[in-house]
């Protein structure tokens, strides 16, 4: 049953990836024959049908080479473990190697048009000594600027502070809601697949994008920047404090029970004692993170020291760029250090 | 001593991934008895000691349990109120022992309160100065009271059984379950922790059943003895009785005993 699980599984990750790898070289192929116009390649509907067509095409070639033995990139990768046997063949000497290598090297092709990738460019006089002026009004800082520069990382380090602070208790709460373990009831087991699609939605937003859209609902600055960083860290701990509760030590749970404790005394006494110190370790680490994150967010509004860079930025003021730089790269480094050894501290 | 506190009838387990472990199992337990129940790993003696308090879930069957002359079907008990009170009257002690490892000695046996007091009071350590002194009590009678404000996790295997045993007894439980308590301590510490059993056995006159491993235990110990195999009931009775031949239906042929001192 188990097996059959995996091997249905296996074969549709197989065809998920032969299926695209071909479509992916059939549409190449069209794109050189037809070289289509702007408005062509602009028409999803069509496009992304001949994409399917050419997929499902991918999908059944990989079934036929697969049944006659020919092992195909997506069965080599996918395959269940106890079909596995040991290589003798060079992997040149087999398909999977060369769809492998054709792979590879087709995307790095359309990679390089796609990024429009130019020796050209990158030598190009004119925009090197842009270059040059830039560094070297980075590498002669501007120190006058540098009091407010502190000011406004002190503001970045509380929006992370803040931000990690308040995620706490949300993310503590909803680790137990989303842990496995304890959502074993049968009505429970659904809130637990609805909370952890939620975080995995939650998550894939970037915090980037949370900053762009609390920035529209409360203003520019450093209170958008703490918003966004909030949900992202409530999301991220959420999710690696659940794991924890999930990877607990069974024994303490049973002796608890076994003494007639109730579920709210069960999760106190025998799982938390067990998960408070990577709890704090993981959130120290997240304060740190956040602090890289609010840098970022301050780019497209969140306050702090990235609104700051952004406009010096804005104005080709090198020199009070660079002296930002140095401040960022310096808080990041002692932030780093710091919650590296608070951590292991704490093991 | 005649008097049944528990009587199994036809006890069936069948795990979720359709292991059956108990295939039918039934016996009675005397109030003031020391039960062993011995076997092959995997024989169902885990799972049957995990029935009685209900840890585990029996899928058919009848446990039925003889209390101040009120009797009720175990098996049967659905409310959550209700299998908190069944554990209150039935401790456990496990193999590995399940203390809370980062809590206090004192603190791990406060844990036999836990289904008197009220979960905010419990959750913010509010205990009476009753349950301390309960707690201390059970200390002082395995004899590790002065590692009370040790963390648990600070102490020997030997040392970690008795508080749990401790824990239990906080619990004034009429009948404590023990869930191989020696399996994982040496030889010397091993007779140490069942001679305390055997004290709380005789002193406090609670029943005990108690899954064992050694048959040399098993004879200085038992007052009655019962074999589990492959899920069901092999043997009943005394544990001089078990001779050579029973010991190979019990545990196949070709098995040795081994013996400890």
């Amino acid at each position: 049953m188990n097996n059959q699980n995996n091997n249905s599984n296996s074969n549709i990750r197989r065809n998920i990836l032969d299926g695209f790898s071909f479509a992916f070289l059939a549409v190449v192929i069209l794109f050189v024959i037809f070289n289509p116009t702007e408005t062509q390649q602009l028409n999803l509907k069509l496009n992304s049908i001949i994409f399917f067509i050419a997929y499902v095409l991918g999908a059944v070639i990989s079934h036929f080479l697969n049944s006659r033995g020919i092992k195909t990139l997506g069965e080599y990768l996918f395959e269940p473990s106890y079909k596995k046997a040991v290589e003798t063949k060079s992997m040149f000497k087999s398909f999977w190697g060369w769809h492998l290598v054709g792979l590879l090297a087709l995307l790095f092709v359309v990679g390089i048009f796609k990024t429009k990738f130019s020796i050209i460019e990158l030598l190009n006089e004119d925009g090197f000594n842009g270059a040059k002026r830039l560094f070297a009004g980075i590498a002669d800082p501007n120190w006058k600027i540098l009091p407010e520069a502190v000011l406004n990382i002190i503001e970045t380090i509380f929006m992370a502070f803040m931000a990690t602070v308040l995620a706490i208790p949300f993310a503590f709460f909803l680790s137990f809601v989303s842990a496995r373990n304890i959502m074993n009831g049968k009505y429970t087991f659904w809130i637990y697949l609805a909370m952890r699609t939620v975080f995995n939605v939650t998550r894939s937003i970037e915090a980037l994008l949370w900053a762009i859209i609390f920035s529209v609902w409360v203003g520019i600055g450093p209170f958008a920047g703490m918003l966004a960083l909030m949900i992202h860290s409530i999301a991220s701990l959420s999710k690696q404090y659940s794991e924890m509760v999930e990877t607990v030590n069974e024994g303490p749970i049973e002796g608890v029970q076994s003494c007639g404790a109730n579920k709210l005394q069960t999760i106190w006494f025998a799982i938390v004692p067990q998960v408070v110190l990577p709890y704090i370790s993981f959130t120290v680490y997240r304060w740190d993170i956040n602090v890289r994150m609010a840098t970022i967010i301050g780019l497209v509004g969140g306050g702090g020291i990235g609104t700051m860079l952004i406009q010096y930025q804005g104005q080709a003021m090198w020199s009070e760029v660079g002296t930002i730089i140095v401040v960022i790269a310096a808080v990041v480094w002692i932030m780093d250090q710091a919650s590296a050894y608070i951590r292991e501290a704490l093991k | 001593m005649s008097e049944t506190i528990l009587s199994v009838k036809n006890i069936v387990k069948t795990y979720p991934n359709g292991v059956q472990a108990l295939k039918g199992v039934s016996f009675d337990v005397k109030k003031g008895e020391f039960l062993v129940i011995i076997g092959l790993s995997g024989s169902g003696k885990s799972t049957l000691l995990r029935c009685l308090n209900r840890l585990h879930d029996p899928t058919s069957g009848e446990i039925i349990f003889n209390d101040n002359n009120a009797q009720i079907d175990i098996a049967k008990i659905e409310h959550k109120n209700d299998i908190r009170n069944l554990r209150k009257r039935m401790g456990m002690i496990f193999q590995h022992f399940n203390l809370i490892p980062r809590h206090t000695v004192l603190s791990n046996v406060l844990m036999g309160k836990l289904s008197t007091i009220g979960t905010l009071k419990s959750i913010f350590g509010l205990f009476s100065a009753t349950d301390i002194a309960d707690a201390m009590k059970y200390l002082k009678l395995v004899g590790i009271a002065e590692k009370a404000y040790i963390r648990a996790d600070q102490l020997s295997g030997g040392q970690q059984q008795r508080v749990a045993i401790a824990r239990a007894l906080t619990q004034n439980p009429k009948v404590l379950l023990a869930d191989e308590p020696v399996a994982s301590l040496d030889p010397a510490t091993c007779h140490t922790v069942m001679d305390y059993l055997r004290k709380v056995n005789q002193e406090l006159g609670i029943t005990i059943i108690c899954n064992l491993h050694f048959l040399s235990l098993v004879r200085q110990y038992a007052t009655r003895v019962i074999a589990l195999k492959g899920g069901e009931l092999m043997y009943e009775g005394d544990p001089k009785n078990i001779d050579d031949a029973w010991f190979e239906r019990i545990y196949g042929a070709g098995a040795k005993e081994v013996h400890i001192n």
